[in-house]
């Protein structure tokens, strides 16, 4: 059995002209927990995420999945959910779940067409023709229908009613692989604050803190909101 | 993979690009059944000769729009689903960067051989509705190319000019992809730093020939005004090695950009 952490940086550092995006990152990240990756709007969640997905390449320092840099192998055990849509608007719900069955092995088919049937989404129906917000829960339940190591979920709750951030949450707990990772990136703490079991907050590109969620509420007597606030204020 | 990547390839381009080559098939009969009708009807009615040339015009307008419109939707087609917000998806599939490529190449060359196809056909079949136009045309085909090249045509020669025809195909396709991969390595607009790439490597490649010709020429005894046209347009073995040269670097480039500079910011 592997027992390199699910996810390891060593000095990561990203840079776009002159403007530094992530500062030396070093960052172990253990298996079989959710992770919260909290940090304001710009400290350098999403370019972290896009470094681990293979998205972006970084200046330099590494990121290793499981012990192996981002590649066939690692984007085999990731299950990412962007932050925005990447959906082909022409295709059909039932094609994407088609599309996503021939390229997963980890697909879970049943799954899938479980959670579009509890939100009376028609598998013929065009992914053109759904609102902004069904097309964000189709993306999600993609995702979630993976049997995967790692999910990756870039601001999954931004943009949503307090009633859809709910349902995404419930979907994400009641449907994620017991034995591997949620890494959930977020500004908005307190919905997401009960699911974690540990928090990294990064703030300019740097790592600033990295704690078990119990943690801080016993050492600090506050909540991971509160502190978030207290670290975060301007 | 490669195979699943082609077959979405193909479902993602079909409903736009057959739909559109059936229009000129539409048109390529129409066409050819007004020019058919002029022809024994042309004495009695003069009106039917503006409808002729109306048709004609519109025939030719559809043919070029269906060409352009092709090339311009697998371009548009190649950015947003690789450095666009559906590359999102498509670089975290699990699958090798060269299929990726290959699968992107095959399908967009494939719907431009069908067009060119479908283009000669159609030319080839209208001039059909007129016999004495057809053998005419087909006879200054023959006087150009001899005149031009002064080769003989032979099977092996058809055959090895429609090799490098498709060579030269799929370079122009990984050009564009190339160019669009470059123009990803920016920060800020990337398209028209695209673009830039598309325009630099085409002065190079008219660098390249201009060097490639006078180095021929060189060895030439027998220098006419047509020797360098003919040295570009009739020679297959011209043609096929800058096809398989074009073939190479632009996939080593659009590889290279792909798996060692992604840039989805």
């Amino acid at each position: 059995m592997n027992m390199a952490p699910m996810v390891q940086c060593m000095g990561l550092t990203k840079t776009y002209g002159r403007k530094i995006a992530l500062n030396q990152i070093y960052l172990n990240l253990e298996r079989g927990r959710i992770i919260g990756l909290l940090g304001p709007n710009g400290s350098g969640k999403t370019t972290l995420i896009k470094i681990m997905n293979g998205l972006l390449r970084p200046t330099s320092g590494e990121v290793l999945i499981n012990g192996q840099r981002p590649g066939v192998e690692t984007k085999l055990r990731i299950s990412y959910l962007p932050e925005r849509t990447y959906l082909q608007p022409g295709m059909k719900v039932i094609e994407l779940v088609q599309y996503f069955q021939d390229f997963y092995p980890d697909f879970r088919l049943d799954r899938a067409y479980d959670m579009l049937a509890r939100l009376q989404i028609p598998p013929q129906e065009r992914l053109k023709n759904l609102s902004k917000g069904t097309k964000e829960k189709v993306q999600l339940i993609m995702v979630m229908s993976r049997d995967a190591d790692l999910y990756i979920l870039d601001e999954p709750i931004a943009g949503v009613d307090p009633a859809s951030r709910d349902y995404i949450l419930n979907t994400i707990v009641s449907n994620y692989n017991r034995n591997g990772s949620i890494l959930l990136s977020t500004h908005l703490i307190s919905d997401v604050e009960n699911v974690l079991d540990d928090v990294v907050f990064i703030k300019y590109g740097s790592i600033v803190l990295q704690a078990g969620a119990e943690q801080i509420r016993q050492n600090e007597h506050k909540s991971v909101d509160q502190f978030f606030r207290e670290v975060f204020a301007c | 993979m490669l195979g699943k990547l082609m077959k979405y390839e193909w479902k993602a381009t079909w409903k736009l690009l057959l739909p559109a080559n059936l229009v000129l098939v539409v048109m390529t009969l129409i066409a050819w059944w007004m020019t058919n009708m002029v022809e024994y009807s042309r004495a009695e009615f003069q009106m039917i000769d503006f409808m002729e040339v109306m048709v004609i015009l519109t025939y030719v307008i559809s043919m070029f729009a269906v060409y352009i419109g092709t090339a311009i939707f697998l371009i548009y087609r190649f950015y947003t689903s690789t450095y666009g917000d559906q590359g999102y998806l498509l670089h975290t599939l699990p699958v090798d960067t060269h299929h990726i490529i290959l699968a992107k190449v095959f399908v967009s060359a494939s719907w431009l051989l069908i067009n060119s196809v479908m283009m000669i056909g159609s030319i080839l079949f209208l001039f059909t509705a007129r016999e004495d136009a057809f053998f005419t045309m087909m006879e200054g085909v023959m006087d150009v190319v001899e005149y031009m090249g002064g080769e003989e045509i032979t099977m092996f020669t058809m055959v090895m000019t429609l090799v490098a025809y498709v060579f030269s195909l799929f370079a122009r396709v990984l050009k564009v992809s190339a160019c669009i991969s470059l123009g990803q390595l920016s920060s800020n607009h990337k398209l028209l730093l695209s673009f830039a790439w598309y325009i630099g490597v085409y002065i190079v490649e008219c660098i390249c020939q201009g060097l490639f010709f006078a180095v021929r020429l060189a060895f030439q005894k027998h220098v006419s005004s047509w020797t360098y046209y003919s040295y570009y347009d009739t020679q297959w073995e011209t043609t096929l090695l800058a096809g398989i040269i074009g073939c190479v670097v632009f996939y080593v480039l659009t590889w290279y950009v792909m798996s060692r500079k992604l840039n989805l910011e």
